[in-house]
């Protein structure tokens, strides 16, 4: 039996605050200033460089740099609670819906889970008809090769374009007006057990993709399209030599440890790499004033750590790379052999903080291992670290080194049954992204309370199925069974909690902050909330058809008016459970099951759109 | 083609009647029609059929005849399935104990292409469009009846490596 109570708490994680005392490398860094001018210093309420019109929503993240923010401010904390149904839509497809729909130009872009359905709504009349549909052909096979449910999780809107990912490793853009495949680009193979899943990022005239399938000993991805003709310009692979991780005479990694030639061989038992995972499926951004582009990669494979001793470079770790060239810049290492599961893939957010004092240019990146980071976005050197979640696997990250100090009775290994480690594979945080205002200058990430007991299993490699090779069980965290999920507004110049809302699931949603500092988000039961942004205080809730795993927007109707949507549809890793598992195997959905018995009780499938408005 | 063996892919949609290294106590019905078929060096006897089991106007007892699995309620065959069950990944896909994940449960009561012996068979030899990959050529008839045997004992008393019982599962308030 495993017992939650207050040893979990006596982790305590060392704050990483070296901008005020170490030289700022940052300040002797090249300054690559684009076109676009300076970013204004947080709290200003201004928008990101680059920032499309107030009452869009073109990319997944709205901005390229991922804020989730939307200026637009007629829905106030003082009226949210007059909310209602404005019209809805219904998609047939009842999986996890974890992307957000897209507006531009009075038109509403949806994408569905497999079997990818692409709808375009007409939002300049009455009640959002479809004005035109794409149904591509994707493999049904396609859905035996997805990890973690058939998701998808959106488009980008750039030029005419809306650019998506089919499950069987296409990226397909369509034309916005007429929904005609304008190029269309195998990028992979669901027989070595790859999908597509994320959604692009469009940034300057580049279709930013990767592929998913860490479980499967897939070898993992990023690449750059020419957004207008689909052609492959570059592609950067995750482990291996340089020539194939695209490291070269640019790359100029902060800490010691990631320099050397071909890491993403040495750090790994021969071959292994090229089974090592490091998947692209998390949420790309873009800084368009420094011009780079940052993504996160995925676990190595396989699962059981003692089948790849090493720190198996590059997985489970940031990439910051030209987006013209896709040569790597710099490299941080979340999880050196990760052993827990615990994917790099979480966002990295561009935004510029004052730090001990100094303006400085920084992602904040919440990651799967429990930590909250906030990195020099020139450099790649770690300011700020520290835990959001309960976490023991790691007593904090030192500041000289940039590495977890690890806790050695946490790690896993083959044969060995390692019981209450937090947080589960499910992470701190799995694919939901956070949001960040610049006027209150704080970020909301979703989070995710559960632990886990682990066991290392030897795994056989058969390509296109699984390559795990652990037995996992998870179950409520430290804040119980009515807590397993949370809703965190962060300082991270300082890496602590300004206020926290707690939910009895994980919080699978990704937020949207407004100019009116009104926070939206859902839940997996099904509740759709306004809080507000400052002070965490409920404002509004609506019980939709079927739990919450995906991201609610904003925007400008035609007419006007500022309208909210959100999709609601079950599924994904955490919510696999409502999608017909079986309760009585707490080893199922890779554990997952263990500790969501109780969510067929709240929720079933669906797979619907929400829009709400002021009366 | 990986997931779709030479021989058996020509044969459109088919179930095992019985695999040439177990001897079932009853011999192939009459009715059925019997191809020899090899894959991989593995021989398969298979008859064409409905995936789904359902083929208007012809009883299922008259397509699928008697054939039982060699090893039904075989202990020791059920344990080696279960083996099979992680060696192969089933476990990846269809959850540790079978309880589902990328695949669906094997657990619960619903089976979307039928549960009978042929079909199971058939399914597993076959693959299925969804996602379940054709693993004839890869396992041999004789192991694809002992995974059958484990699957057959999924919660039942008989079941081996089984789940926590539930009184050692935390369940939430």
């Amino acid at each position: 039996m495993h017992t939650h109570g207050k040893r979990h708490r006596s982790w305590i994680a060392i704050s990483v605050m070296i901008a005020s005392m170490f030289a700022c490398r940052g300040q002797d860094a090249p300054m690559a200033m684009g076109a676009t001018g300076k970013a204004p210093p947080a709290g200003s309420g201004a928008e990101a460089p680059g920032a499309p019109a107030p009452g869009s929503w073109p990319l997944p993240g709205r901005n390229a740099q991922g804020w989730r923010y939307s200026p637009l401010a007629q829905i106030t904390a003082d009226n949210v609670r007059n909310l209602e149904v404005a019209w809805t839509f219904s998609t047939g497809t009842a999986r996890g819906f974890e992307g957000q729909p897209l507006v531009v130009d009075s038109t509403m872009y949806v994408v569905s889970p497999y079997p990818n359905h692409v709808f375009a709504l007409d939002l300049t009349k009455v009640g959002g008809p479809v004005k035109w549909h794409y149904l591509p052909a994707t493999a049904p096979a396609s859905q035996g090769e997805a990890c973690c449910d058939v998701v998808n999780r959106g488009a980008s809107y750039a030029d005419g374009k809306v650019v998506f990912n089919r499950l069987d490793d296409h990226t397909v853009a369509l034309d916005a007006k007429t929904g005609k495949v304008v190029w269309d680009t195998k990028l992979d193979s669901i027989e070595e057990g790859a999908t597509m899943t994320m959604a692009p990022l469009i940034a300057d005239n580049e279709v930013l993709v990767g592929n998913s399938g860490a479980e499967l000993g897939v070898h993992g991805w990023a690449a750059a399209l020419d957004l207008g003709s689909g052609k492959v310009l570059w592609r950067a692979y995750s482990t291996g030599p340089d020539s194939e991780v695209k490291i070269g005479p640019d790359f100029k990694p902060y800490y010691p440890q990631y320099k050397g030639k071909d890491l993403g061989v040495s750090t790994w038992p021969p071959d292994q790499w090229k089974l090592g995972g490091g998947t692209v499926w998390g949420w790309m951004t873009y800084d368009p004033e420094l011009d780079m582009i940052y993504y996160g990669t995925a676990n190595p494979g396989v699962w059981n750590p003692d089948m790849r001793p090493g720190d198996n470079l590059w997985s489970a770790g940031l990439f910051a790379r030209d987006p013209k060239t896709g040569n790597a810049r710099w490299a941080y290492q979340f999880t050196p052999h990760d052993s827990w599961d615990y994917d790099g893939v979480n966002e990295n957010i561009p935004v510029d903080l004052t730090i001990g004092g100094q303006q400085r240019k920084v992602v904040v990146h919440f990651d799967r291992n429990g930590f909250a980071y906030t990195i020099d976005r020139l450099t790649g050197q770690v300011l700020v670290a520290q835990p959001y979640q309960s976490l023991n696997w790691a007593t904090g990250v030192n500041p000289q080194t940039g590495k977890p100090d690890r806790v050695p009775s946490k790690e896993t290994h083959q044969g060995v049954n390692t019981t209450d480690i937090c947080p589960s594979s499910t992470g701190a945080r799995d694919q939901q992204p956070a949001a960040f205002s610049p006027r209150t200058s704080l970020f909301y990430t979703p989070s995710t309370d559960l632990c886990m007991d682990y066991k290392g299993l030897k795994a056989s490699y058969i390509a296109g199925t699984p390559y795990v090779g652990a037995d996992v069980r998870m179950y409520a965290g430290p804040g119980g069974w009515n807590g397993r999920g949370q809703m965190i507004a962060w300082d991270a110049t300082t890496g602590k909690k300004v206020w926290t809302i707690t939910e009895r699931f994980p919080v699978w949603s990704g937020p949207v902050v407004t100019g009116s500092d009104v926070l939206f988000y859902g839940t997996m039961d099904g509740w759709f909330k306004a809080v507000n942004a400052r002070t965490g205080q409920e404002l509004w809730k609506f019980k939709v058809g079927s739990g919450i795993v995906g991201n609610p927007m904003t925007y400008l109707g035609p007419d006007g008016k500022q309208y909210v949507a959100v999709y609601s549809g079950i599924g994904g890793w955490a919510g696999a459970i409502a999608l017909g598992l079986s309760a009585d195997d707490p080893t199922a959905a890779l554990g997952a099951t263990g500790a969501m018995p109780d969510l067929p009780k709240y929720t079933a499938p669906g797979g619907m759109l929400y829009v709400f408005e002021l009366p | 083609m990986r997931r779709a063996p030479n021989v058996v892919a020509s044969l459109a949609v088919a179930a095992a009647l019985l695999a040439a290294a177990c001897k079932p106590e009853q011999g192939a019905s009459a009715n059925a029609s019997v191809t020899s078929a090899s894959s991989g060096g593995m021989d398969y006897h298979i008859t064409p059929t409905a995936s789904n089991g359902v083929r208007p106007g012809i009883h299922p007892s008259v397509v699928f005849g008697e054939i039982r699995n060699p090893y039904a309620g075989n202990a020791a065959a059920a344990t080696e399935g279960r083996q099979l069950f992680v060696q192969y990944n089933c476990s990846g896909c269809h959850g540790g104990r079978a309880g589902g994940a990328m695949g669906p449960s094997l657990r619960d009561s619903l089976w979307i292409y039928g549960n009978s012996d042929p079909q199971l068979f058939g399914t597993i030899v076959e693959g299925r469009s969804a996602g379940m990959p054709a693993w004839g050529g890869r396992i041999p008839p004789d192991q694809i009846w002992k995974l059958i045997t484990y699957i057959r004992t999924l919660g039942t008393p008989a079941e081996p490596d089984a789940p926590p019982p539930e009184s050692d599962v935390p369940i939430p308030k």
